[in-house]
Formats: C-alpha cells, structure tokens, sequence
C-alpha cells in the first residue's frame, strides 16, 4: 500500500496537486500519463457505481472515475476548471479520474512526506498514504493502488 | 550459454516433428514395411536428439536418441515393428511433448527421466543385438572427426577466399587502424543442427577479444544458415591468435579452428581476377572445397544428404503474434479514421461536397477494407494445427474403451483466425471424446442394428459466409430424448408437466448445462459432467455457438459455427434514449415495427406474434438501465435477433444504420456485472458507442 513514499531522505518525487472537494490532493507524477479536459462520458450499464463510464482518448478506450463517488463525497459539479488525469498503472493499464481544479506541480522531499496509517476510520475508506507538507500547505498523497481495488467488505 | 533466443524456434520446430513423428507412426502401424515412414521417423527422430543436445536437453536427448537407434535396426531390417513397438513409440511421443511442455513454460526440460521407456526401447535393441551385433555409428563419426584435424594448411581457407572490393577496403581500414588482423577458418560439426546458433556463439566469444571485420560467406547468409560446415571471420585485434581460437574452440560441436596472422594486401591480391562477378559467393565455395583433401569431399555430400532430407525452405517468414495484433490494431486505427471522413464528408452543411473528395473517400473505404481484409487473411491458419492431433488421439481411445472406430476428416485446410483456432482445440478434442465415449455403441449392439462393425466418427470444417463451420458427427446411438428428460426431471431442473411440452431441441440443451452428465459411469474419458458445458461456453466466448441434430439410433451431430475475424464486424447501429449501441450484424435476422398494442403476454413475459411464430421481447432500455421513457409511443421498432435457433425481438428507439466497427476492450477496471456489453468502439465522429452482446440476453 504505501508504496513509492519509502525512500531514503532527501530524495524528491513530484506531485500534481489537484483540487477534489475542498481538499487538495497530490498525485505522484510518474502515474500521470496526461491531463485532458472535461469531455463527454458514455456511461457503461452495470459498472461500479463509482465508474462514470469511458471515454475515447485518442482511438484508446478509457474508464473514467469519479474520485467523489468513490471518496463517498457529493457528486461531481462540473465547472470550466474541471480536468480529467489520465493515470497509467503498470499491469492494469490507464484509467481516467476526475478533479474540480488542477493546481500546480509541486516538489517533495522525503523528509517532507509523513507516512500515515489511517486505516478505515468510520466504516469510510482511507485512499491515502501519506501527507505532504508543502509550505505551509498539507497536501494529501493519493494511493492509487487502494483506488482501484475493490473493496470486498462493503 | 546463451541459446535462450534460439528458444522459440526450437519449440516451434520440435512440436512440427512431434507431429510429424505422430503421423509416421499412425501410417506405419497400417504398413509396418514402409521404407519411406521408417526413413521418414528416422529422420525426425535425429533431427529432435540434434536440436534437443544443441539446446542442453539432456534428457530428451537421451530419449529421443534411444528412439533413433531403434529406428536404425528397423531400418536395416534387424527389427520388425509389432504393435507393442507403436505403443511404446507413442509413449515416447507423449514423453517428448511433456518435455516440450515443461520447456515451453519453465526453459527447462524438467527432471522425468523417462527410464521405463527407455529401457522398453532398449529392450527392441537386444533384440536385434541377438541378430546381428550392433553397428556403432557414433565412434565412426569421431574418428572422422579426428581425421579432418589432422590435415593442416588446406583448412586455411581465409587465404584463398575471394573477397569483394567492399570487403577488401574493410580489411585495409581495419588494418591501419592498428592493431593485428587475422583470419579464422571455423569449422562445425556435421551433426550440429543449429548452425547459425553456434555460429552467433562463436561470434560472441570472438567479439569480447577483438572486432570482427569481414565475415565470409555474409552475415546474412550465415544467420540464415547458408553454408556448409565451415565459415571464415578475419578480426582485428590486440590479443593473441591462440587466445581467440581457444575462445571458439570453448563452443560446443566446434570441430576444429585454424588461423594465423595475415596481410590485407596479400588477401586482396588473390582476389584480383574474380572481382567483376557480382555473385560469385556459391561457385567459391564450392572451389575452396574441392582443394580440400578427401575426407572432407566424403563430408560434403553427407551434409547436402541431410539438407535434401529437410523439407524445402518455403517461402514463409515466423511472425510473432504480437506483431500481427499490433498491425491489427493499427488497421483498426485507419477505419476508425476512415469513419471519420466519412461521417465529416456525409453531413449536409460540410464543405466537402465536391465531387472528386467523395470519389477519393469511396477510394480510401475501399482500401481500408482491403487492407482489413488481408491483415485479417495473414491472421489466418489452417485449422489443421489443431486437428492433426485428432487421428492419434482416436486411436487411443479405441484401444481405450475397445470400440473399433475411424475418424474421417475434411476440410482440414479451412482458415481461422490464430486466436480462435489456438482455444478451439479443447472444445473440439471434448466433442470427439463425446461420439467415441458416449455416441458409438459396442461392437454387439453395432451388429444388432446392422451397422457396420467400425463406427465412423467425422470431422468436417468449411466456411460459410463469415462464419466457419466444424461438424463433428458419428454413426453411434444418438441423443436419448427420453432418458435425458427423466434425468432432468430427476435433477428438478423442470417438473414433469413442463417437460411434456418440451420438443427435442429444448431437450438436447439439457446437456449443455453445467454438471448434466448422461454418463452411467464416471470414465477417464468423459462423464465428469465438465464437458458439454464448457464446450459451449469455450465456444460462446470465442463469438460462436454451438448446435446439436440428433436421431436415435442413427446418431448426431454438434455444429459448431465460429465467426472468421475478432476485431471488426459489421454492425447496426441503434439508439435507446440518448444512447448509441451496436448489434453485430451477423445475429440479426430482421427488423419489425410494430404497433404496441401487438404485445401480448405468456406466464408474464411480453412476446409478439410475428407471422406465426411466438418470439419474446427484450427492453433494450431496461437491460441497459436507461432513463424510463415518458411515454410508451405507439408503435415499437424491433430488432429480431437469433441464438442457434431460437429468436428474440430487442426493442429499441430508432436505428441508425449499418457501420464497420472495430471493437475495443473495456479495460480491466470497469466490472461490467452481467456481460451485457461485450465491448466498446469508436465511431466517425468520435463518440462511443458499447456493443450490446447478444447472446446474454435470451
């Protein structure tokens, strides 16, 4: 689960910082594979309730999520500044989610990203596996992996 | 050693001579004093220890040359076959391809040493031993080996070889570049069956001591396996002389390595008179040769012997499947563009409407299916990869249950896209184990019934259309209606009532579900209630389906019909709501409208009437969970779709029309529950449309 935070002290890793609700939200930027704006979703009948449906990214078919439903938060409001991250894992190949805002690219040192080992805290799901500390600001790390696996519990 | 790479060709060549040595057995078990079969599996069976020892099987080469010494006294008459002997070659047989399978999953050949079989075919050698004393070919072989080192200077052969001017200049730079140039001689065993394998071998050992300026005859030819038994590199570099030929004398079946220090200019002078001839590559060889002393004039008429035993070099190249998709997948890109012209070019305010664009988008449509057309033709193999096991496998199995039977095939040539015709096998072998087990009678009640006393089983694949169609059918007993009725009343599956009305066909689909086994006994062969199900799911998830014609006493027959292609098809485009969908146009049998006060309702499930026949009704709309419509309208278009021989009316809101399509995956992520959507494609102007799988909704 925490993979990709444990390196040694001192090394950097990027982060795209992205807006959901009214948190803000860091994605390890060797997932992204692109950035794409708002566009029209078809919706596949019977998926996960999370799965917004597919998209046409290039001739490539591509789910999309929605990182709310998912987080268990309200549904989306699409605005001007809503963006789609187009992540790539390894074995399963890329998925598609969806952000209010994408705000900036930040830089982290590993001394400034505290592990944390929220696990399910009021039956809600943590999708996190580390904080960063960016100034001032508190940016929470994704953890993909936890993302997409299903849960088998609920 | 590194032979990794020759892996895949060794796995694809030996399972060619497993099946080859198959097919010799099965026509020397009917003619047991053919010469040529003998020679044949003679053959094959050297070539497997060859390539086996090149690759470090031990094992398998251990068995398989047991088995070519066999075939030695049953070629010089020392042994005759027996039915005993085809046994255990058989089981040889299936001992190599264990090995073969271990190799194909793990690089190794695994730890079964197979000594039982080996001593069985030992046991045919005594035999002949008792007749004549055993030749020994393999110390002869040595000798001569031993002999062609002795002769010294005539297997300099760098010193009379005819270089090309390119070849020439090569030398010269390399040589005031600095450092010592040399010419090598390499020659290879007579044995060696991968030639170009060691060669590359002994290039890489060379190529960590010095560089490798000029390789005669070329590298392209020595790659391709084009020489006999010898081969020459001049290399420049700082080591010794000694130290490099000890380096390619390091690699295994190198016979011999001779060379020495040389001059370029002195090369170059020898070859001034042939330099005009473009190909004098062949006649020079054959030149070098003839100066060699005689041992090595026997040697060359031993090695062209073995090359004309080889089947001639077709014009074929090995493609890795991958390629193939990728080059699929890249087709599937182009239409997908096409269909975008073409959507651009067809709506009514665009600013192509000229003449000549619309002439060149018809050009481009008719290319793009072309080019479909033959990416899909190079995707095809002969479905005789998968059938050539079959004779074999009937054998066992008359042996097994002690039937007499034959299986007569046709068609073997009929093509099938490699992905359908690699899973088509297991449903296939099922279907047969099924006529041989269950469909076939015994011998006493085959004469009762004045049947023949040999039961035919028949294998019969053509093309149809777009679909290709395998029939496997037998003389046998046929479907028992009867008896499959009380046992599915037996199992509850209907209660008696229903199972009145039932006709044959409904019946006959009792067999296709899961665990529904007629066996009385549970045989090694069949009756675990594992088959005739996951034959047809296997079927279902290949696009195709499978139908069952049956007459008892006389015997049935399983269709199986299979669609040619994966990626493309023709499909209707429909829409439900706001929503496009596509139906493969091939399950489509018609499209009805009809007034809504048509539907009428059996044990509350809505069906119409349409000319005759009752067919039930599908809402297209509450199956894929669309917005409920507001309205019912008046009237309802109905797509009619089939499933084998049974209908069904999909109700959807309008149609659009008929359209190319590439299907596409939906990933891994998205958990389409039910299979209702069995894919996604692109359309012209974009869009996404789902594939609406067909089959899930009878």
């Amino acid at each position: 689960m925490e993979t990709g935070i444990e390196t040694a002290a001192g090394v950097a890793k990027q982060y795209i910082v992205v807006e959901i609700g009214n948190e803000q939200y860091g994605i390890d930027i060797g997932y992204v594979d692109n950035i794409v704006r708002m566009q029209e979703i078809t919706r596949v009948p019977k998926s996960q309730i999370y799965f917004k449906g597919i998209i046409n990214l290039r001739g490539e078919i591509v789910p999309i999520m929605s990182i709310r439903t998912r987080m268990g938060l309200e549904d989306d409001v699409f605005t001007n500044s809503t963006r789609i991250i187009i992540l790539k894992l390894e074995q399963q190949g890329k998925f598609g989610i969806i952000v209010d805002e994408v705000r900036e690219v930040v830089t982290l040192n590993a001394d400034k990203v505290e592990r944390t080992n929220m696990s399910v805290k009021e039956g809600r799901e943590s999708f996190i596996n580390g904080i960063g500390k960016n100034g001032e600001d508190l940016i929470s790390l994704l953890d993909l992996n936890s993302i997409i696996e299903e849960d088998d519990n609920v | 050693m590194d032979v990794s790479q020759y892996l895949e060709i060794f796995i694809d060549e030996t399972g060619e001579h497993i099946q080859s040595l198959s097919d010799c057995i099965m026509t020397l078990e009917s003619e047991p004093e053919n010469k040529d079969t003998i020679n044949e599996i003679f053959r094959s069976a050297h070539s497997l220890k060859g390539m086996a020892g090149t690759m470090g099987f031990k094992r398998m080469q251990h068995l398989t040359h047991d088995m070519e010494n066999v075939f030695q006294e049953v070629r010089s008459d020392k042994v005759k076959v027996t039915s005993e002997m085809i046994d255990i070659l058989f089981q040889c047989l299936d001992a190599i391809e264990g090995y073969l399978e271990n190799i194909k999953s793990t690089s190794d050949e695994g730890t079964e040493d197979n000594e039982a079989l080996i001593a069985a075919l030992n046991q045919f050698l005594a035999q002949a031993e008792g007749a004549a004393p055993a030749p020994a070919p393999a110390p002869e072989k040595k000798e001569e080996a031993g002999e062609k080192k002795a002769d010294g200077e005539d297997k300099k052969k760098f010193l009379t070889i005819q270089l090309s001017d390119s070849d020439k200049d090569a030398l010269k730079n390399a040589e005031e570049s600095g450092g010592k140039l040399y010419g090598i001689t390499v020659y290879v065993s007579e044995e060696c069956l991968l030639k170009a394998a060691r060669a590359f071998l002994v290039f890489k050992a060379v190529e960590e001591k010095g560089q490798i300026v000029v390789y005669y005859p070329a590298l392209q030819e020595i790659e391709d396996e084009q020489f006999g038994t010898d081969f020459t590199i001049f290399v420049t570099s700082d080591e010794e002389l000694n130290k490099i030929l000890e380096a390619i004398k390091g690699v295994s079946e190198i016979v011999d390595a001779v060379g020495e220090e040389v001059k370029a200019e002195a090369l170059a002078g020898g070859a001034g008179e042939e330099e005009g001839e473009a190909a004098p590559d062949v006649p020079a060889v054959a030149e070098t040769k003839k100066e060699t002393p005689a041992p090595k004039d026997n040697a060359k008429p031993a090695a062209k012997a073995k090359t004309a035993g080889k089947p001639v070099a077709s014009r074929t190249v090995r493609v890795d499947i991958e390629k193939l998709d990728a080059l699929m997948n890249q087709v599937s890109e182009l239409i997908i563009a096409k269909n975008s012209l073409v959507s651009i070019s067809s709506q009514e305010e665009s600013d192509f409407q000229n003449q000549t664009f619309r002439e060149q988008i018809e050009y481009l449509e008719r290319i793009t299916t072309t080019l479909h057309e033959s990416v899909m033709k190079v995707r095809m193999v002969p479905i005789e990869s998968v059938v050539s096991k079959f004779p074999r496998m009937i054998r066992d199995l008359s042996r097994q249950l002690n039937k007499k039977m034959e299986l007569h095939m046709t068609g073997e040539d009929t093509e099938l896209d490699r992905t359908v015709v690699d899973q088509i096998g297991d449903p296939l072998q099922h279907l047969l184990r099924n006529s041989a087990d269950h469909g076939l009678e015994s011998a006493e009640l085959r004469a009762e019934r004045g049947k023949p006393e040999v039961g035919s089983i028949n294998l019969n694949a053509y093309q149809e259309g777009n679909n290709v169609i395998i029939e496997v059918s037998d003389d046998g007993n046929g479907i028992d209606t009867e008896s499959v009725k009380k046992k599915a009343i037996e199992r509850g599956l209907v209660t008696p009532e229903q199972a009145e009305k039932l006709n044959q066909k409904d019946i006959i689909n009792f067999l296709f579900m899961p665990s529904f086994s007629m066996a009385k006994k549970i045989t090694d062969i069949s009756g675990r209630g594992v088959g005739l199900d996951v034959v047809k799911s296997n079927i279902e998830a290949l696009g195709g389906d499978v139908e069952v014609d049956s007459k008892l006493g006389e015997g049935s027959k399983f269709t199986v019909r299979l669609p040619l292609t994966l990626a493309i098809i023709q499909a209707l485009m429909v829409e439900v709501r706001d929503e496009k969908y596509a139906i493969a146009l091939g399950s489509i049998e018609t499209i009805e409208d009809l007034p809504t006060s048509e539907i009428r309702f059996v044990e509350s499930r809505e069906v119409i009437n349409l000319r005759g026949k009752v067919i039930p009704i599908v809402r297209l709309d509450k199956v894929l969970d669309s917005v409920p419509a507001e309205v019912e309208p008046e009237s309802l278009t109905i797509v009619i779709v089939r499933k084998g021989d049974r209908l069904a009316g999909l109700v959807v809101d309008d149609l659009i029309g008929q359209q190319e399509i590439v299907i596409k995956s939906l990933g891994k992520y998205i958990n389409n529950n039910n299979k209702t959507i069995s894919g996604a494609t692109i359309l012209g102007d974009g869009e996404v449309a789902l594939i609406v799988d067909v089959n899930t909704l009878f």
